[in-house]
């Protein structure tokens, strides 16, 4: 028995359809936190305000605490929200994500190399 | 005269005026204390310091609407890059944790952003043995 008074079996069974990939995923990581997006295409659904909405990952925050969140926006309405990743995110796209901007530098980074 | 006369205090007969804050040519910065002229090259709405890159909460959802009534000091979290290319700057507030993307200008502090843009890089984590294995 779990915590919360369910059998631990059937807690941890919830699943949810990704709405880019259609990738079926467990609500919870194997680390036990509650996922809000697709651990394959990070891609998240608006939850807030009946938007229902898909969202799509822009950056990677790091914290101060050395933590990595998503910045997801809503396709619809444009909102922001930040959410930790998980330990099981696809390492691939959380890369690309984070040297996208320098990539496409809107200046020389060539004048950077010497400091 | 000055320091001599007690402050009246007239029991809010007649509220304060609300300044024109945001007609003003300038602003000063609520991070580093810069005054910041509020034309910018390459953008029409000035919306963060150019030298430490720090924004207040004042626009709720459409750029220049001043409608968000936090008012809290706005950090530069993160870079992100628009579909054509142009760098945004995610600023999270402070006071209320609210995010918003602002667009950077010409004269923004390129060794602050680069700074902010490589901090997941810079990271000794996992994620980057995941680029090394490239």
């Amino acid at each position: 028995m779990s915590t919360d008074g369910k059998p631990r079996s059937l807690a941890n069974t919830e699943t949810f359809p990704c709405v880019r990939c259609g990738l079926t995923v467990a609500a919870v990581a194997p680390d036990g936190a509650r996922r809000n997006h697709c651990p394959s295409c990070l891609h998240s659904l608006h939850l807030r305000d009946e938007c229902r909405s898909r969202m799509l990952p822009i950056s990677i925050a790091v914290l101060r605490t050395g933590e990595w969140m998503v910045i997801h926006r809503c396709t619809r309405c444009g909102e922001l929200t930040s959410n930790p990743i998980c330990g099981d995110d696809n390492q691939l796209i959380l890369m690309r994500m984070a040297v996208r901007p320098l990539a496409q530098p809107p200046f020389p980074l060539e004048a950077f190399g010497d400091l | 005269m000055i320091c001599d006369m007690p402050r009246r205090n007239p029991g809010r007969e007649r509220p304060q005026r609300r300044k024109e804050l945001f007609h003003a040519d300038a602003f000063r910065c609520v991070g580093c204390r810069l005054d910041v002229p509020m034309l910018a090259p390459g953008t029409a709405h000035r919306n963060h310091c150019p030298n430490c890159l720090t924004s207040l909460h004042v626009d709720h959802r459409i750029p220049g609407d001043r409608r968000a009534e936090c008012r809290g000091r706005m950090t530069a979290l993160s870079v992100s890059v628009r579909g054509d290319g142009e760098w945004l700057i995610i600023h999270s507030c402070q006071s209320c944790g609210g995010l918003s993307a602002n667009r950077i200008a010409g004269d923004d502090n390129a060794l602050a952003l680069l700074r902010i843009a490589m901090r997941p890089l810079s990271d000794t984590r996992l994620p980057v043995s995941a680029l090394l294995a490239l």
